[in-house]
């Protein structure tokens, strides 16, 4: 029977080991990125049409307060939104799991609207709840709202029947039985919804912007479009999509420090016998 | 590997009212009184038991040995209060089972760990969901898991373990509680054949310091043969009791014994069997 321990890797070996696994994307980045810096100058196309990456991040470093001021706004739209939904979304995924009335009434309809295609109300919600804020914190609340429902639903009902089994001969009920079982059961499929969720907010931010605003990153990408400032529009295209790596990224990290026991399930993982 | 006995008092002293005492018989009587069993599943109806009736003494160590698929799983079931029967009744101790029974340990086909918990957790993860302190029992289960050959793995996780220490977790998790019952649906099932052999010796040694009544699935004869008081032999489905025979062989059911002519001729007694029923073609 083996009995050494795996010595547990030290975070600069693991780093270099990230390093080593990544390099091929890493260089992968910087070769594309000069083929495009030196393509665009070689043959001499217009910057209007596309701009070589130093010329981007040079108009960016003139212009940044403004876009910041922007990603502030709509970064504000991103997680509030985002976390509005969350709030909402679990505990529904839990009403329907817990009660068989609400799963056959609600649930069905809540399903149905999800066919809706969330981006074609936007223009609704600006006649009904105007241009601020509000309305957009409502379409990064839709979008995201129905993947966690979803997933959650699902996460809550994929219970593991000798698991069950095993818990009833212990006479065990309620919460007890909620927290130590099917919680710690439903967590993998919840994170699969946050994170679905997490990879449209940025989406359903700007959308809501484009239709209607007077700020954030989405009005200022229209504002850049319509000047043909296109070294913005890149500038401003790559700092949503930075803001949506982040938020999903956060939650993945979540993820890893909630559910590391699901997260790092790889079969090399196997040691003993 | 060193035995279970070292594991065997509750950390609390066998006093009156903290649990069975030590020398007493500490298993109760289980009775099976015309259990059957169909099942229906869309338009399809399987008749897994047929009319089993079957009177378990208190402290016996039974064996149901069949083929796959005889309904021996659906049997255990059945007395743990999983699965009401189609018919017949199943009673422990006197008083028949409606509905999940707790006063046993119980040990599937499968580990059924939690992902979740490490090793130790998820031995004691038996005692939190009833409702008790684990703290008390951590001492027995490192103990229990020292005697299973889990030294030292109390805090790995399940994923990290082979199959035949996934299921020695769930064995010491089935005994942890020090329940009156146990029923094992073929434990040993997953383990390989040397593990197989040890944790045979360890479980006949646990068994004997305790005398909880142990109902054992398996489809091993020799296995059957080396534990237990009574090998109940299944048909193939419908599972329905085909003899019952009684083990007089001495115990501890030491080599001596496992190799002895006695011993030999009672698996070829359960071959023949089998053999009658079509279960083992030559």
């Amino acid at each position: 029977m083996p009995t050494a321990k795996g010595d547990a890797a030290s975070g600069s070996g693991r780093f270099a080991a990230w390093l080593r696994r990544r390099i091929g994307l890493i260089l992968v980045f910087v070769a594309l990125f000069l083929l495009w810096e030196y393509a665009v100058k070689i043959f001499g196309i217009k910057e209007y049409l596309l701009p070589p990456p130093t010329r981007i991040w040079t108009e960016f470093l003139k212009r940044w307060p403004t876009v910041m001021a922007g990603a502030w706004i709509t970064g504000q739209e991103i997680v509030g939104g985002y976390l509005l939904a969350v709030v909402v979304s679990i505990p529904l995924a839990l009403a329907v799991v817990r009660w068989r009335f609400v799963e056959e009434s609600l649930y069905p309809v809540i399903v149905f609207l999800q066919i809706i295609p969330k981006i074609a109300i936007a223009p609704l919600f600006i006649i009904w709840f105007g241009f601020g804020f509000g309305p957009k914190l409502l379409i990064v609340f839709l979008l995201c709202f129905f993947p966690i429902v979803v997933s959650s639903v699902a996460g809550f009902k994929s219970l593991d029947p000798d698991v069950m089994d095993f818990a009833r001969t212990t006479g065990a009920g309620g919460l007890r039985l909620f927290l130590k079982i099917r919680l710690p059961q439903a967590l993998p499929g919840i994170f699969t919804g946050l994170k679905v969720g997490a990879a449209l907010a940025a989406t359903a931010a700007v959308v809501a912007e484009f239709v209607a605003s007077d700020r954030g990153l989405g009005y200022l990408l229209q504002q850049y479009n319509g000047q043909l400032e296109t070294p913005m529009v890149f500038a401003t295209i790559v700092l949503l999509s930075i803001m949506g790596l982040v938020v999903y990224y956060a939650v993945e990290w979540l993820e890893r420090l909630v559910i590391p026991w699901h997260v790092s399930q790889r079969p090399n993982d196997v040691t003993g016998i | 590997m060193s035995s279970f006995l070292s594991a065997q008092r509750r950390p609390e002293g066998a006093g009156p009212g903290t649990g069975p005492a030590g020398d007493a018989i500490a298993g109760v009587p289980v009775l099976f009184d015309g259990v059957g069993q169909t099942f229906r599943t869309g338009g399809r109806v399987t008749r897994a038991l047929e009319r089993v009736d079957l009177e378990v003494e208190a402290g016996e160590f039974v064996a149901i040995l069949g083929p796959s698929g005889c309904g021996k799983s659906t049997l255990m079931k059945i007395a743990a209060g999983l699965i009401a029967p189609s018919e017949g009744q199943v009673s422990i101790g006197g008083t028949v089972v409606r509905g999940p029974w707790t006063k046993l340990g119980v040990v599937f086909q499968s580990p059924v760990l939690l992902d979740w918990r490490n090793v130790l957790d998820n031995v004691l993860v038996q005692l939190e969901l009833r409702g008790i302190d684990p703290a008390a029992y951590r001492d027995r289960a490192h103990a229990l898991l020292r005697s299973v050959g889990l030294e030292g793995f109390a805090d790995r996780m399940p994923r990290e373990l082979s199959g035949g220490m996934r299921q020695r977790t769930a064995i010491v998790r089935g005994l942890i509680h020090d329940p009156p019952l146990l029923m094992m649906d073929e434990p040993f099932g997953a383990l390989d054949a040397l593990t197989r052999e040890q944790m045979r010796i360890d479980l006949e040694k646990l068994w004997l310091s305790r005398r909880q009544t142990t109902l054992f699935i398996t489809h091993g004869i020799s296995e059957a043969v080396a534990l237990a008081d009574r090998v109940v032999v299944m048909t193939p489905r419908p599972g329905r009791i085909d003899r019952i025979i009684p083990i007089d062989l001495p115990r501890p059911r030491n080599k001596a014994v496992i190799s002895s002519a006695r011993f030999t001729a009672t698996c070829d007694e359960i071959t023949e069997l089998f053999m009658k029923n079509g279960v083992i073609q030559y």
